[in-house]
C-alpha cells in the first residue's frame, strides 16, 4: 500500500507541474491553452527520443524537452497573436495541439507511430537499487515540483509578473503604458511551455512507455480542473487542486473495497459520475477555488 | 478566511487517508489468506463493450475453482478494475494490483496500449502479466518469462486472412486500408506480402487516422481504383463511417474486415442497416466452437449453445493456467510458477479441459496438458500463444453466417 501511495504521489507531482504551467499561462497570463495535451505529448516524446535515439542522459533530455516545448509554444504565441485577434488564440492552440498529436501518431520513422516508444530508461536507474527506486523517484519529483513552484513564484512576484497580470487584466492599458504586449505574451507562453515540457519528460520517465493514446484531451480537462479547483492564479492552490483531482480519480477505485455491495462493473459506470459530482460540490462550496492569487490575498488582509 | 488553508489541508488529508486506508482493513497477507489476482478490463472507453463479459468469466471461473478447494488450499480472490481502455490508467492499475493487493498475476488487458504500458511494471516487479492483446511487440524482447499472450499474434492474423484470400476467395486485385494502430500494422504488412507473393495485384494501400469525422478521401482513393475486393483492418467506429461513405459513393468492390469491426456483438449492422452490411466478410481470432473446452465454458457462463464469445474464454484460460501453474510449482509466487506455465499448458500429460479435474491431477503429482476454452493453451517459450484459430463469417440479411475456422 505504501508503495502505491508513493507511486501515485509521483503522478500527483507531474500532474501538479502541468497544472502549474497551465496556471501560469492561463491563470496568470490569461492565455487559454486548449492544446495542452499536444504540448505535453511533445515534451514526453522529446525527452524519450533524446534518450532513445539521441543517446542523451536523463538530465540533458529533460532540459532539451523543456527548451523544445518552450520554443514551440513561443512560436505559436508569436505567429497567432500577430495575425489573429486574441480571442481566436484558444482555438489555434487546440489546432496546434491536435497537429502535434497527429505527428506523434503518424511519423513512424521518428515516433514509432501507434506502437509508441517502449523501454525508456529511468533517470539514475542503474545506480539506485530497484527496491529503493520509487522513494528516489518521489524525492526527485518533489524536488522538481518545488523547483517549478519556486521558479514560477519568483517570476510571478517580479516586475515581469506584474506585467503578466496587467496583460491578463487589460492588454490595451498595458500597451498604453508602453509595454510590448506581444513580446510579453510570447514569453508567458514559452515559460509555461518549458514546464509543460518538464511534466512531459517526467511522464515518460515514470511510465517508461509512451504512445499517442496516453495524451488524449482528458489531460486538458484534468489540468483545467486542477487550476479551477485550486483557484486561478494561486500556485499552492493549483498544487492542492492537482492532488485532489488525482485522489478523486485513483481513490475512488477503492470504494468497492470499502462498500462490498458495489461490484466493479457498477463502480466503473458510476466512478466518473462520482468524480464529476465531487468537483461540482467543490465548486459550490468553494467557487473561487481553494486559495486566492497572491497579490489579491494580501490586499484583502490589509 | 484565515483558516482556509488549514481547513483544506485537513480535508485533503482526511479524504486521502480514508480512501487509501480502506483496503487495508479487509486485507491480511498471511498464510492461508486468499491468493490475490488483479484483473484489468476495459469496462468503459472505446473497448467498453468487451470488459463486462470478460469480468463475468473471471468471476465464474474463480468461483468454480474456489468451490473445489481453491489453489494450494487457499481461495482465489479477484480484484477487477476498469482500465478505461487507456494505457496510462492500465499502468496505474497494474501498480495497484502489485503494490496494494500484492497480486502475483495480472490478467485481462484487452488492448495493445494497455498491455504495453503494463509490461515493464510486471517485469520489474517479477509478476506475471497475461494479455488478450495482439500486437507482436507485447512479447518481443526479453520478458523474463513474465508476459503471456492469450491471443493470436497480429502477424498470424495476416497469415490466415492472406491464405483464405489466395486459396478460397480468389480475388485477383485488392485494395488495403488500415487504422493507424499497433495491432493493425503487422496484419497489413503480412497480408500485403502474401498477396504479392501469390502474384495478386495490390491496387493501393493506406493507413488512416482514428476518430476522423469523415473518411471520404480515403474511401475515394482506395475504392476509386476499382479493386475486386477491399480489405479494411481497424475498429468499429471508423468502419461504420467508412461503409457509409462506400454506400453513398456507389462503389461495388467486395469488402473484407475483422469481426470486431463488422460484427462487434451486432452493433455494426445496427449502425449501418442490412443493405450496407450485405455481403461483407469478416475474420476474427476466436475459440474453436466445436472444442469440448468451449462447450464446457458455455455451460459455466449459462449461455445458449450458439453463443460466440471472443474474449471471455481467454480470461477463463488465464485464471485456469495461473491456478494450475501455482499448484504445480507449489508456490503462489510468480518467480516460481511462471516457469510452470508451459508445463501445464503444452504438456506432455493427460489432456483435460476441466480446470477442476486438472487441479486434482496436478495435486496427485500427475502431468497435465490443459486444453482451454479459448484455445488449446499452448505457448512458445517467449509467451506467444499457438493453437488459437480464426473464424470467417459473411453477413447475409443482417446476420453473420459462419463460413470456416482455420489455424495459422
Amino acid at each position: 500500500m505504501i508503495s502505491f501511495i508513493i507511486l501515485m504521489s509521483i503522478v500527483v507531482c507531474f500532474s501538479a507541474i502541468l497544472a502549474l504551467a497551465l496556471n501560469f499561462q492561463w491563470g496568470k497570463g490569461g492565455m487559454v491553452n486548449f492544446g495542452l495535451s499536444g504540448f505535453y505529448t511533445l515534451g514526453a516524446y522529446a525527452a524519450a527520443l533524446l534518450i532513445l535515439k539521441g543517446g542523451a542522459n536523463a538530465f540533458v533530455a529533460t532540459v532539451g524537452a523543456m527548451l523544445i516545448v518552450a520554443v514551440v509554444c513561443g512560436l505559436v504565441a508569436l505567429v497567432t497573436l500577430r495575425v489573429t485577434e486574441e480571442d481566436y488564440f484558444a482555438i489555434v492552440t487546440l489546432g496546434v495541439g491536435e497537429m502535434l498529436r497527429l505527428v506523434s501518431l503518424n511519423e513512424d520513422w521518428l515516433t514509432n507511430g501507434a506502437l509508441g516508444l517502449a523501454g525508456i530508461p529511468r533517470p539514475f536507474g542503474a545506480s539506485v537499487p530497484p527496491e529503493m527506486y520509487p522513494y528516489f523517484l518521489l524525492g526527485l519529483s518533489l524536488a522538481l515540483l518545488a523547483f517549478t513552484y519556486a521558479a514560477l513564484t519568483v517570476i510571478a512576484r517580479s516586475p515581469f509578473g506584474r506585467l503578466v497580470r496587467a496583460v491578463r487584466e487589460d492588454d490595451v492599458v498595458a500597451a498604453t503604458l508602453g509595454k510590448n504586449v506581444l513580446w510579453a505574451r510570447v514569453r508567458i507562453f514559452a515559460i509555461g511551455g518549458a514546464f509543460i515540457g518538464l511534466a512531459g519528460s517526467m511522464h515518460s520517465f515514470y511510465y517508461q512507455y509512451i504512445d499517442p493514446t496516453q495524451f488524449t484531451n482528458i489531460v486538458i480537462a484534468y489540468a483545467f480542473m486542477a487550476v479551477i479547483a485550486g483557484g486561478r492564479g494561486a500556485h499552492l492552490g493549483t498544487i492542492a487542486g492537482a492532488a485532489v483531482v488525482m485522489v478523486l480519480l485513483e481513490g475512488s477505485r477503492f470504494l468497492k473495497d470499502a462498500i462490498p455491495a458495489l461490484n466493479s462493473d457498477q463502480l466503473a459506470a458510476i466512478r466518473i459520475i462520482i468524480i464529476g459530482a465531487g468537483l461540482i460540490a467543490l465548486l459550490i462550496w468553494k467557487p473561487q477555488g481553494f486559495l486566492k492569487e497572491y497579490r489579491l490575498r494580501t490586499e484583502e488582509r490589509t | 478566511m484565515r483558516k482556509t488553508r488549514r481547513d483544506i489541508i485537513k480535508t485533503i488529508g482526511a479524504t486521502t487517508a480514508s480512501a487509501l486506508a480502506a483496503p487495508y482493513l479487509n486485507l491480511a497477507h498471511s498464510q492461508g489468506a486468499p491468493i490475490p489476482i488483479g484483473v484489468g478490463l476495459p469496462l468503459t472507453g472505446n473497448a467498453g463493450a468487451y470488459g463486462p463479459d470478460m469480468g463475468e468469466a473471471a468471476r465464474r471461473t474463480a468461483a468454480m475453482i474456489n468451490a473445489a478447494g481453491g489453489v494450494l488450499g487457499r481461495r482465489l480472490e479477484l480484484f477487477i478494475e476498469d482500465s478505461e481502455s487507456s494505457a496510462a490508467v492500465a499502468a496505474n492499475l497494474t501498480q495497484k494490483f502489485i503494490n496494494v493487493h500484492k497480486a502475483q498475476a495480472c490478467i485481462g488487458y484487452w488492448g495493445t496500449p494497455e498491455g504495453m504500458s503494463s509490461r515493464p511494471i510486471a517485469i520489474q516487479n517479477k509478476t506475471v502479466l497475461m494479455v488478450s492483446s495482439a500486437a507482436n511487440a507485447i512479447t518481443e524482447g526479453d520478458t523474463q518469462g513474465y508476459v503471456w499472450r492469450f491471443q493470436m499474434k497480429a502477424t498470424d492474423w495476416g497469415i490466415v486472412i492472406g491464405r483464405a484470400t489466395v486459396d478460397k476467395l480468389g480475388f485477383k486485385s485488392v485494395g488495403i486500408m488500415g487504422l493507424q494502430n499497433a495491432f493493425v500494422l503487422p496484419i497489413m504488412t503480412e497480408f500485403t506480402a502474401r498477396m504479392r507473393a501469390a502474384g495478386r495485384t495490390v491496387t493501393d494501400s493506406l493507413i488512416y487516422n482514428p476518430e476522423q469525422p469523415s473518411y471520404r478521401a480515403e474511401v475515394e482513393r482506395i475504392f476509386g481504383k476499382k479493386p475486386e475486393a477491399v480489405f479494411c483492418f481497424g475498429l468499429l467506429p471508423d468502419f461504420v463511417s467508412i461503409m457509409k461513405e462506400v454506400y453513398r459513393g456507389g462503389f461495388d468492390s467486395k469488402v473484407v474486415a475483422l469481426s470486431i469491426m463488422a460484427d462487434a456483438e451486432g452493433k455494426f449492422v445496427q449502425a449501418v442497416g442490412d443493405k450496407v452490411a450485405e455481403g461483407i466478410r469478416h475474420f476474427q481470432p476466436m475459440p474453436d466452437l466445436s472444442a469440448p473446452g468451449y462447450k464446457r465454458f458455455l455451460k459455466l457462463m449459462g449461455a445458449p449453445a450458439d453463443r460466440v464469445y471472443l474474449f471471455p474464454p481467454n480470461t477463463h484460460d488465464q485464471i485456469a493456467i495461473t491456478a494450475l501453474a501455482m499448484e504445480r510449482a507449489k508456490s503462489p509466487m510468480a518467480v516460481d510458477w511462471s516457469k510452470q506455465i508451459i508445463a501445464v499448458g503444452n504438456g506432455p500429460g493427460e489432456q483435460t479441459d476441466d480446470v477442476v479435474e486438472a487441479l486434482k491431477l496436478v495435486r496427485a503429482g500427475k502431468p497435465v496438458n490443459f486444453q482451454g476454452a479459448g484455445s488449446t493453451c499452448d505457448f512458445t517459450p517467449n509467451g506467444d500463444q499457438i493453437g488459437r484459430g480464426m473464424g470467417q463469417w459473411i453477413i447475409k440479411g443482417g446476420k453473420s453466417v459462419f463460413v470456416e475456422y482455420a489455424k495459422p
